[in-house]
């Protein structure tokens, strides 16, 4: 038997690794694909660009203009004088946020009144636009607070001490106020969040179209034919096609978290070891499906579309870019049939909490079950004659 | 051009589409599945956020704050406990949210010298922790205005109230933008397969070689192939746009004459490149992942469906000019939900008809360049 | 053992509604070369995967070396080489890869794999060329390749399905020499083919349509055969008058246009004869050849096939 699964290792070996291209095939488009997804999949807003309409024109109203520009923030990108250049700049898409000081402003700071502040957001990307207003806020309220020192408001993540108007028979207030700590990701840097899930997707979506084609190919080609009339078994053709991709699979998972810790700074706080064994686990369930979709397709074509229509689903569903939680409660059922799902679940506790066995142990549970299915299935469909 | 010959084109290949029926009613179908599922399952909108709640002071204030969590829509009490339990619990990804509401809490609330409430906060999402912390201190907050009401006390205004307007999507809902753009990537994704196999099946089974010995000149193929493929990808616009509106009853508030033209300028430039790449592809499966590769990736991520373009690197920035999904999402967000015109989104069908003609003559080039060797 | 290498019973093979093969039973000896011909689509190389066990069968049963097909596939996988129709070895893989994967693929023990491989490289001659990717091969070359691996384990039986589809005149005469030389050394050969000249080669032959096995028997045997019908040629001025005329004269069982003439089966040559010349003679149709001639095989199986498609009409 091994004799046998040695043999179809070394075929494929030699198959694979021949070619200058297709050693290139194997590992340059993960390592591109991290590249590309880390630079373009972020949700932060770094550089909201603003316009700004000052319609106070006093030496208060600049100085909030400046805070804005000093913020880091904040990109001050056009200046708007009326309502329809307002519109203009917002239906241009030119602007986030339209910021807009009242006349008045000065003298209602200067009387102790509330200075109004307008803040028009171009809502279309809903996720923006909460940022957008978030920070804004959060700039107005310091710049607030230190026009009056004596009303300084609490922001984020800092705790300031409050007080009352210093007024009404000396009787303070009681402000209450939420002082925030934020764990595994402090700054709040998404693409710590997302680089670690794409590499979960890249192993998924390399290894199943190898899979997928492997068989189908030797099918295709006619020199399956010849394969089943040996004494192999079907266990020692699917051991000895799987193990190579299984093994390229882990050193692309090995590249490309190398990648994320180098490129994209992502802190890595698990062990790695853990994470090879739980990539080990997840390569199960893909290379599982792969089979699965060889056994019902009947030419390259078919399989790559087959894996197509798994891989897309898989991802969209994995909860990498939209958090499952959100998703009605049936698209939340659907998503336990997603392996995907496990493994980005399992890398960002490892890369991002640092968690161990302890805490994973049902994802690395439900995989284990997941694979084990999953080629037990296509085994027993995998037989060896062409009927 | 002649427009006999292309005609004779269109109507093969209007044949070979109506006589492989399962395959077109897997194209018809595809948009409509694809939007129904991604449509109703993708969404960034934070709401129900799951927190833990360890109220160490136990007293009718503290009572009363955990109250105004239960009551607001955006949390959702999934227990109680200690810095233990919340622990674990947030390494276990089972809440968000920690909220520990300190010994003396009550007590300091009323001797006036103000009282903090931690929240401990899961930042692996930044995303939905900067808006649910967000949300998280609008809540504590108007418990403090409260308090202060309750008491007596005059409401500590802020010295500049931040007033913030939306506008076209005034409800905040990730929905309204996510549809139009999921529209836009499953468009490209399929147009762009309709046609890349469309060629390289012709290598295939070898009837290229036939037709290439006859008078036929590679823009009458290029032309032909691409009106018949166009004609089904009209079917599925119209499939899912009619969806988009009608299920997900995402607000329409533009120029129906204007989205239809910049639907067929887009099909336009994404079926002439799914033709390019199968001019270049001798196996349609080598065509097929080519064109996955070319039309999902760059459509999910370089289009501004879900992640905005402007906050990319300068380099990201410009590679995704040449995405054609990016003008259509542009546009179809515009038309959807600003109610634009043409006035502002003239430079957007202009990107598509400069990228259509260009990947046209790319593609004729390609394959005059075959048929000469 | 009974001396059968491989036995069929009755075997019956259904595609939805389509009967690919049609109750067939034969038996072939061992150390016998067996012809298997047919047009397309006869259901030859249907019967073929059945034996090797890649098809399981309708009904019916099959047995090589005395193992049965259907309850013991892995054992007969022991006892065949098989090559399909299509050439199926790796192509981007080199001729003595190929052989080293195929050897450990049939278990050929580690101490007889180099004696094995030096042997399948002489015999189709490549061991010059032992380096060389396989699809850099002629056709020829392929096609021993294909056969040599199918020998590594030294079958007692050799399916071979089409071997010769696609190789030129000379190297089909080669590959036809190694099967010979197979059969020599008490191999069993069991081969498809629709080239009449191969058919010659072979000891018995069988020969299907549409599923069923219409004639049985040595080369000579059913040359002989025709079902006690007689060949006649006949060449005249007028070839296509002539048909007319003599289509349905008493006697006369089949008209065909063979070469410059015609060939005519007829039940018994001398009174046949006789009413052609005297048909011909009344339309003024020259006579120039009308002759008693021993028919080809190739006249055999076309007459026996149009038999069969005007039985079945």
């Amino acid at each position: 038997m091994w004799e046998r699964i040695g043999a179809i290792l070394r075929k494929e070996f030699i198959q694979t690794l021949r070619e200058p291209r297709l050693r290139f095939l194997l590992f340059m488009p993960p390592l591109i694909q991290l590249i590309i997804f880390g630079y373009t999949v972020t949700l932060d807003v770094d550089h909201a660009r603003i316009a700004w309409m000052d319609k106070d024109r006093t030496p208060e109203s600049r100085a909030l203009l400046a805070r804005f520009q000093g913020s880091g923030r904040f990109d001050v990108v056009a200046l708007a004088d009326n309502e329809d250049e307002v519109q203009s700049i917002l239906d241009h898409s030119d602007a986030h946020a339209v910021i807009s000081v009242l006349p008045g402003f000065a003298r209602d700071l200067a009387r102790g009144r509330t200075a109004e502040v307008q803040v028009l957001l171009d809502g279309t990307n809903s996720n923006t636009a909460s940022l957008v207003s978030a920070y804004s806020a959060g700039v107005i309220q310091a710049f607030a607070g230190d026009v009056r020192p004596k009303q300084a408001k609490n922001r984020q993540t800092i705790r300031v001490e409050a007080r009352g108007p210093g007024g009404a028979a000396g009787m303070a207030a009681a402000p209450i106020t939420a002082q925030t700590r934020v764990w595994f990701n402090p700054d709040l840097r998404s693409r710590n969040y997302f680089v670690p899930g794409v590499a979960a997707n890249i192993m998924l979506m390399i290894t199943l179209m190898l899979t997928a084609q492997a068989i189908v190919r030797e099918r295709e080609i006619g020199t399956m034919e010849q394969l089943m009339v040996t004494p192999m078994r079907p266990i020692e053709l699917i051991l000895g096609k799987t193990l190579p991709f299984a093994l390229v699979g882990l050193t692309n998972l090995a590249l490309v978290t190398g990648a994320a810790l180098l490129i994209f700074r992502v802190p890595f706080r698990g062990n790695f070891l853990l994470l090879l064994f739980c990539g080990a686990l997840f390569m199960m369930t893909s290379l599982g499906a792969g089979l699965f979709l060889s056994t019902i397709s009947h030419t390259q074509q078919q399989a790559n579309m087959a894996a197509f229509f798994f891989n897309t689903p898989a991802f969209m569903l994995s909860g990498f870019t939209f958090p499952i939680r959100n998703m009605p409660q049936s698209v939340q059922y659907l998503t336990y049939l997603d392996p995907l799902r496990y493994f980005m679940e399992i890398i960002r506790g490892v890369f991002l909490k640092g968690v161990g066995v302890s805490v994973l142990w049902p994802q690395m549970a439900s995989l284990a079950v997941y694979g084990v299915i999953i080629l037990t299935l296509s085994a027993l469909r995998f037989h060896k004659n062409l009927d | 051009m002649s427009y006999r010959r292309t005609r004779a084109i269109l109507i093969k290949e209007l044949r070979h589409i109506l006589r492989d029926s399962r395959s077109l009613a897997l194209a018809l179908a595809m948009p409509a599945m694809m939007l129904l599922l991604y449509g109703y399952a993708l969404s960034l909108d934070v709401d129900h956020i799951p927190v833990m709640v360890y109220d160490q002071d136990g007293t009718d204030a503290s009572r009363n704050l955990v109250r105004q969590f239960q009551g607001s829509r955006f949390f959702e009490i999934r227990g109680f406990g200690g810095y233990g339990e919340i622990r674990r619990a947030i390494d276990r990804s089972k809440i968000l949210i920690g909220i520990v509401i300190p010994r003396g809490f009550s007590g300091e609330v009323a001797s006036g010298r103000g009282a903090a409430v931690q929240l401990l906060v899961d930042g692996t999402d930044s995303n939905t922790s900067a808006i649910a912390v967000g949300y998280a201190e609008g809540v504590v907050q108007a418990y403090s205005a409260e308090w202060r009401a309750r008491g007596g006390m005059p409401p500590a205004a802020p010295a500049i109230d931040a007033r913030a307007r939306v506008w076209y999507n005034s409800s905040l809902q990730s929905r309204n933008y996510i549809v139009p753009g999921l529209i836009a990537v499953i468009l490209m994704i399929l147009a762009g397969q309709l046609t890349s196999l469309t060629i390289a099946r012709e290598w295939e089974m070898g009837t290229m070689e036939q037709v290439l010995s006859t008078p036929l000149r590679p823009t009458e193929m290029v032309f032909g192939k691409m009106l018949a493929y166009f004609l089904v990808g009209l079917a599925d616009s119209a499939v899912a746009l009619v969806v988009g509106v009608s299920v997900f009853s995402v607000p329409f508030r533009g120029n129906v004459l204007l989205l239809a033209l910049t639907t067929c300028l887009f099909l336009f430039g994404v079926m002439f490149w799914g033709i390019f790449v199968s001019a270049g592809a001798k196996t349609q499966a080598e065509a097929f992942q080519l064109g996955i590769l070319t039309t999902f990736l760059p459509g999910f991520l370089m289009s501004g469906f879900v992640f905005a373009i402007d906050t990319m690197p300068k380099v990201i920035q410009v590679i995704s000019l040449a995405v054609p999904a990016r003008y259509f999402v542009t546009t179809l967000k515009a038309l959807f939900l600003k109610g634009v015109g043409l006035h502002v989104l003239w430079p957007q069908l202009v990107f598509l008809a400069v990228f259509a003609g260009l990947v046209f003559l790319r593609a004729v080039s390609k394959l005059k360049r075959q048929k000469v060797a | 053992m009974n001396g059968f290498a491989v036995e069929i019973h009755d075997m019956v093979k259904t595609f939805g509604d389509f009967v690919a093969v049609d109750h067939v039973s034969l038996q072939v000896k061992t150390g016998e070369i067996f012809g298997f011909l047919g047009p397309n689509g006869a259901g030859k190389s249907t019967t073929i995967r059945m034996l090797c066990g890649l098809l399981i069968p309708t009904s019916g049963s099959a047995s090589v070396v005395d193992i049965d097909v259907a309850k013991a596939p892995e054992q007969v996988r022991r006892n065949i080489g098989y090559m399909s129709q299509k050439f199926s070895l790796y192509d981007d893989l080199t001729v003595e890869q190929n052989i080293d994967f195929y050897s450990r693929m049939y278990g050929v023990p580690r101490e007889r794999r180099a004696e094995r491989k030096d042997y399948v490289l002489r015999m189709a001659n490549l061991t010059e060329r032992r380096d060389a990717l396989t699809r850099e091969l002629s056709g020829g070359w392929k096609q021993r390749l294909a056969l040599g691996c199918a020998i590594l384990h030294d079958p007692p039986v050799l399916f071979l399905d089409e071997p010769t589809s696609g190789v030129d005149p000379i190297a089909r005469a080669a590959f036809w020499d190694l099967i010979r030389d197979l059969a020599r050394t008490g191999h069993t050969v069991f081969v498809s083919t629709h080239y009449m000249d191969e058919a010659e080669y072979c000891h018995r032959l069988a020969l299907m349509h549409r599923g069923k096995v219409i004639a049985l028997g040595a080369p000579a045997e059913l040359r002989r055969g025709l079902n006690h019908h007689s060949l006649l040629r006949l060449d005249t001025t007028a070839p296509l008058d002539t048909m007319r005329a003599i289509e349905g004269a008493p006697g006369v069982v089949e008209v065909a246009v063979f070469g410059s003439g015609l060939h005519v089966v007829v039940e018994e040559a001398e009174r046949a004869m006789e009413e052609i010349r005297r048909r011909l003679g009344a339309k003024g149709i020259e006579i120039r050849r009308l002759e008693k001639i021993l028919p080809s095989l190739e006249d055999v199986f076309v007459a026996m096939i149009e038999a069969e498609e005007r039985k079945a009409a």
